[in-house]
């Protein structure tokens, strides 16, 4: 009885923890002619922020949500800035002609078909949206600086294997994205995976497969923090 | 001209109105952005009359207005221009004027290219100062972006090489511009508003610049530094009162500038709903041969702004700008040099607390305090003129400013 009623409880937090990640978290997705498994967020602010207009060569283009949720949390969490910010920072390209105005759309729908038939498109949806026929990219927040052990401006994943999803949670739609630092050596293996944040059962089935992951060599060890999204099926 | 002024606004703002949910079509199969913005002020002063209105009976001929285009031709190339204008008091008068057009080709994110007429970046906001609809203050800090002589440093014709470097170790974005082109003052600048003051009727003023700005976000999230620096060679040309025959036929003028120069330092942090900026800025120029005059302008400025809620904004500021201009040659022996800076002819120090409310995305109308000591009327203007102020200076100044704008 005692182990039940501490499995139940843990199973309750465990289901508030995937609610709450997939509400405020989002997923970045990108037309299928990207060049890309991942992309850093460091890569990405550049490219809505239009510093930045490609991706290993290829021409990208951002596109961005008018309001709600996702655009909330992925002005929040990866730009760094208020709507009202945004909006004011590409006036003033606009205006002073250094920029264009991102094509914008009103849902998550719209972004994933604009994406969907629009090459080297990239755009941002909710955790639980459906992304039939674009990819999802992993996001690699680098964090070297913090750790002071590499350059951590974003290593190169060339190899990637794709972590289990659970099927007890699958059934339950239990999902959302998982955070992980990633300690990458210099000849590209991954040294060490610590879970930061998210489900603690997909996180230690994202971190068994990011173990396996395998980068592009540099000339240090480098630590990052990357983020894997788990997604229900509906 | 008043009717001239209203059927404008009345264009724009009908453009505005069939533009406002058309910014996005296809011509030619080409994608074509098109914004547009118009700004109303009313000034009211205690003290001086300011910025080349009648203030003292409070005026509304602050008028002004943009409307630009933009497409992209290929994945790395696109074009634009926008049209500007604005009636400020006697300066603008309505002539339009092409504010920028040119085309931009970015190789790569840290390296690019622009050709045409180009907004010239110095400091925090001086490519943005127009643009009333970015800005918490109905008026920027007047030490640093005299809206009276905007012509001096807004645009060139020529060319830009830009870039963003992403520094490694995570040590922020390192951005530049590098430019040299030409610039060329509107005849309806306040420049030429104070050489008539002194008799001159100034027909062109221009010449060569070149320049550069460096601007570094710091890993410190919202914590920008950056420095520019520009160089001038200007010409002025017109006609003046004939010194030996004062009543007589006019006779050609022409003025050379030995050196014309700008350096300005600038800092902003940003965080959450506060902002900070500070600049520095130091204006040098000397004009003449063999007898003339340099002027050595300083000016620094400290705001804040806060967003209490998403619909109001307050903030305040301290500006402070002083002016020393030295003559030399024979003209020394019948002007006396002004290099005391405690004198209110040449320093300006103004406080100045705002309110901006944004009724919505597009619109938004500010209430401004200014509260000015000194009027810094020297051989260079700073929104105060002698000849709006015929009855002679006072020493302060206090000023309402109400301004709204409406941006697409």
């Amino acid at each position: 009885m005692k182990y039940l009623k501490a499995f139940l409880v843990a199973a309750g937090w465990t289901t508030l923890l995937g609610a709450s990640a997939m509400a405020g978290d989002v997923k970045v997705i990108a037309n299928p002619s990207v060049k890309a498994e991942s992309i850093s967020a460091r890569e990405l602010k550049s490219l809505y922020l239009e510093e930045k207009s490609s991706l290993n060569g290829a021409h990208v283009e951002p596109v961005i949500e008018k309001h709600g949720p996702a655009h909330e949390a992925f002005l929040r969490d990866y730009l760094g800035q208020t709507d009202d910010e945004l909006q004011k920072y590409y006036q003033a390209l606009i205006f002073t002609g250094r920029g264009m105005m991102p094509k914008t759309v009103t849902s998550d729908a719209e972004v994933v078909a604009y994406v969907a038939r629009t090459k080297g498109a990239i755009g941002y949806v909710g955790s639980s949206a459906n992304v039939e026929g674009v990819r999802t990219l992993a996001i690699e927040d680098s964090s070297g600086a913090a750790s002071g052990s590499g350059s951590g401006g974003g290593r190169q994943l060339v190899a990637r294997v794709e972590p289990t999803y659970p099927e007890d949670l699958q059934k339950r739609s239990i999902g959302g994205t998982v955070r992980l630092k990633v300690v990458i050596a210099a000849n590209g293996a991954v040294d060490h995976v610590e879970v930061l944040g998210g489900n603690p059962i997909l996180g230690e089935s994202a971190a068994a497969a990011v173990q396996k992951w395998k980068y592009a060599t540099a000339s240090s060890k480098t630590t990052m923090e990357i983020s894997v999204p788990f997604e229900p099926k509906r | 001209m008043f009717r001239r002024a209203g059927m404008l606004l009345l264009f724009w703002l009908g453009a505005g109105a069939i533009l406002l949910h058309a910014q996005d079509f296809k011509l030619f199969d080409r994608d074509i952005q098109v914004h547009g913005f118009v700004s109303q002020g009313y000034i009211y002063t205690g003290g001086n009359n300011w910025l080349t209105m009648d203030t003292n009976s409070g005026s509304a001929a602050y008028t002004d207005m943009g409307l630009n285009m933009s497409s992209p031709i290929t994945d790395k190339l696109h074009v634009g221009a926008q049209v500007y204008d604005r009636n400020l008091g006697q300066l603008g008068q309505y002539h339009p004027q092409l504010d920028w057009a040119f085309a931009d080709y970015r190789f790569t994110s840290w390296f690019g290219v622009r050709g045409g007429k180009v907004k010239t970046v110095l400091g925090l906001y001086n490519d943005t100062q127009d643009l009333d609809f970015l800005h918490t203050f109905a008026l920027l800090p007047q030490s640093i972006y005299p809206t009276d002589i905007r012509d001096v440093t807004i645009a060139h014709l020529g060319a830009d090489i830009y870039g963003d470097i992403l520094l490694k170790n995570n040590l922020g974005t390192l951005s530049y511009t590098a430019y040299a082109g030409h610039r060329s003052d509107s005849i309806y600048d306040g420049y030429t508003l104070l050489e008539q003051s002194q008799g001159v009727d100034l027909k062109s003023q221009g010449g060569l610049q070149y320049g550069v700005d460096l601007r570094w976000k710091t890993p410190l999230k919202g914590l920008l530094v950056g420095v520019s620096r520009i160089n001038q060679d200007i010409t002025a040309t017109g006609s003046s009162t004939n010194p030996v025959d004062p009543t007589g036929p006019l006779v050609p003028f022409t003025s050379n500038s030995n050196a014309v120069w700008t350096n300005q330092f600038y800092g902003q942090y940003v965080k959450g709903k506060l902002r900070l900026d500070s600049e520095y800025r130091r204006f040098f120029t000397n004009f003449g041969s063999g007898s003339g005059n340099t002027n050595d302008v300083r000016g620094w400025y400290v705001s804040g702004a806060y967003r209490i809620i998403k619909k109001l904004e307050v903030g305040s500021y301290y500006s402070h700008y002083t002016i020393e201009s030295v003559y030399y040659g024979p003209i020394a022996l019948e002007v006396p040099s002004q290099t005391d800076t405690s004198l209110p002819q040449n320093h300006i120090y103004d406080k100045v607390i705002t309110a901006r409310l944004n009724i919505n995305r597009f619109w938004n109308v500010k209430v401004e305090g200014h509260f000015m000591n000194g009027y810094g009327v020297s051989t260079y203007p700073d929104g105060f003129y002698p000849q709006l102020n015929p009855q002679g200076f006072q020493n302060t100044t206090d000023a309402l400013v109400i301004k709204t704008s409406f941006h697409f």
